[in-house]
């Protein structure tokens, strides 16, 4: 029974993890592709800033997976 | 000599523990051989790339010479964009490269090869450890700390935690933390994650129905690999400049 719960908090957890990046990440680029459009000339420094945003966004995200797989594997 | 060696299992009930590391104990404090393999190897190969692209220094640049001025004016930008302070910038610069070039050859190692003996992983990304890619991050804060001190004494320093206004002491010192944390658990994260499911791809898909499965995952192995070298170089990005940033903010004069 403990098996069934595990895998299905594991399943939870990354799904919602999954949810939260994908709406963060698609906000931010979004904005960043709005901009470039209004202002090709600073792309180069538009796609270093959007890069840097998803790397902060995925962050905690990315620590859900890990605690998914910790759940499934430890 | 007999009993200065220790060797720790990780014992789990019967479990399997994803990439356990070979941890053993000398004197009474613990050393990870996984983690030790790998950073010495991955520090050679970086010793080595940087000695090899940069014989022959000329005026007009050869191709190998262009590779490490191009790297060097990439980590250049990465500093003069997030330190305002000039001394400071000098200072890091040398940091930032090197940083960049060790956390990104480590976290190709792990996708290159993952070596097994027995039940222990010898060889695989020292980043995807909490405890090297928290290393790092402490490197960071001791050399804010340093620079802060530094520049504003050690009065100073204390009171801009208390800046703009006084009661945010307690949330600044706790930002400091928050920032030591996720700048660790980000690496880790993300390249531990990968390797994960680079080894649940293999292991448990490949061989779960024979050959159907086989012939689908050799091309989701091959797609996920080259996801982890885009995001394992967006994550050696995103350390660094974030470094950058924390050790900026500790110099400038609000």
């Amino acid at each position: 029974m403990s098996e069934a719960f595990k895998y299905l908090s594991a399943a939870i957890a990354a799904g919602v993890a999954a949810l939260a990046a994908s709406w963060g990440n698609g906000k931010v680029i979004t904005k960043t592709v709005e901009s470039m459009a209004r202002q090709p000339e600073s792309a180069g420094n538009l796609r270093s800033t959007m890069f840097i945003g998803v790397g902060l966004i995925e962050a905690v995200p990315i620590l859900a997976i890990v605690i998914a797989f910790l759940i499934l594997f430890l | 000599m007999g009993n200065v060696f220790e060797f720790i299992q990780h014992k789990k009930g019967g479990h399997e523990v994803l990439e356990k590391s070979f941890v053993f104990k000398f004197l009474g404090l613990s050393f990870d051989l996984t983690g030790i393999i790998g950073s010495t190897l991955m520090a050679l190969v970086v010793l080595f790339v940087c000695i090899w692209l940069s014989r022959k220094v000329e005026m007009k640049p050869n191709k190998r010479q262009n590779v490490i001025e191009y790297l060097l004016d990439f980590t250049d930008g990465i500093v003069k964009d997030n330190v305002s302070d000039k001394d400071a910038q000098k200072h890091l610069s040398l940091y930032a490269f090197v940083l960049f070039l060790f956390i990104w050859f480590m976290n190709m190692l792990g996708l290159f090869m993952e070596v097994k003996v027995g039940d222990w992983t010898v060889v695989k990304s020292p980043t995807a450890d909490p405890v090297t890619t928290m290393s790092f991050a402490m490197m960071t804060l001791l050399l804010s700390f340093t620079f802060g001190m530094q520049k504003f004494g050690v009065g100073g320093y204390w009171r801009n935690y208390a800046s703009p206004v006084g009661f945010l002491f307690p949330i600044n010192i706790i930002e400091e933390i928050t920032n030591f944390l996720t700048l660790s658990l980000r690496l880790y994260g993300n390249i531990y994650a990968g390797e994960v499911l680079l080894t649940l791809i293999g292991n448990r898909l490949a061989v779960s129905f024979g050959l159907p499965t086989m012939i689908l995952a050799a091309p989701l192995a091959m797609i996920w690999q080259a996801f982890s070298v885009f995001i394992g170089s967006i994550q050696a990005y995103v350390f660094v400049t974030l470094s950058m940033v924390y050790i900026g903010r500790k110099v400038t004069k609000e």
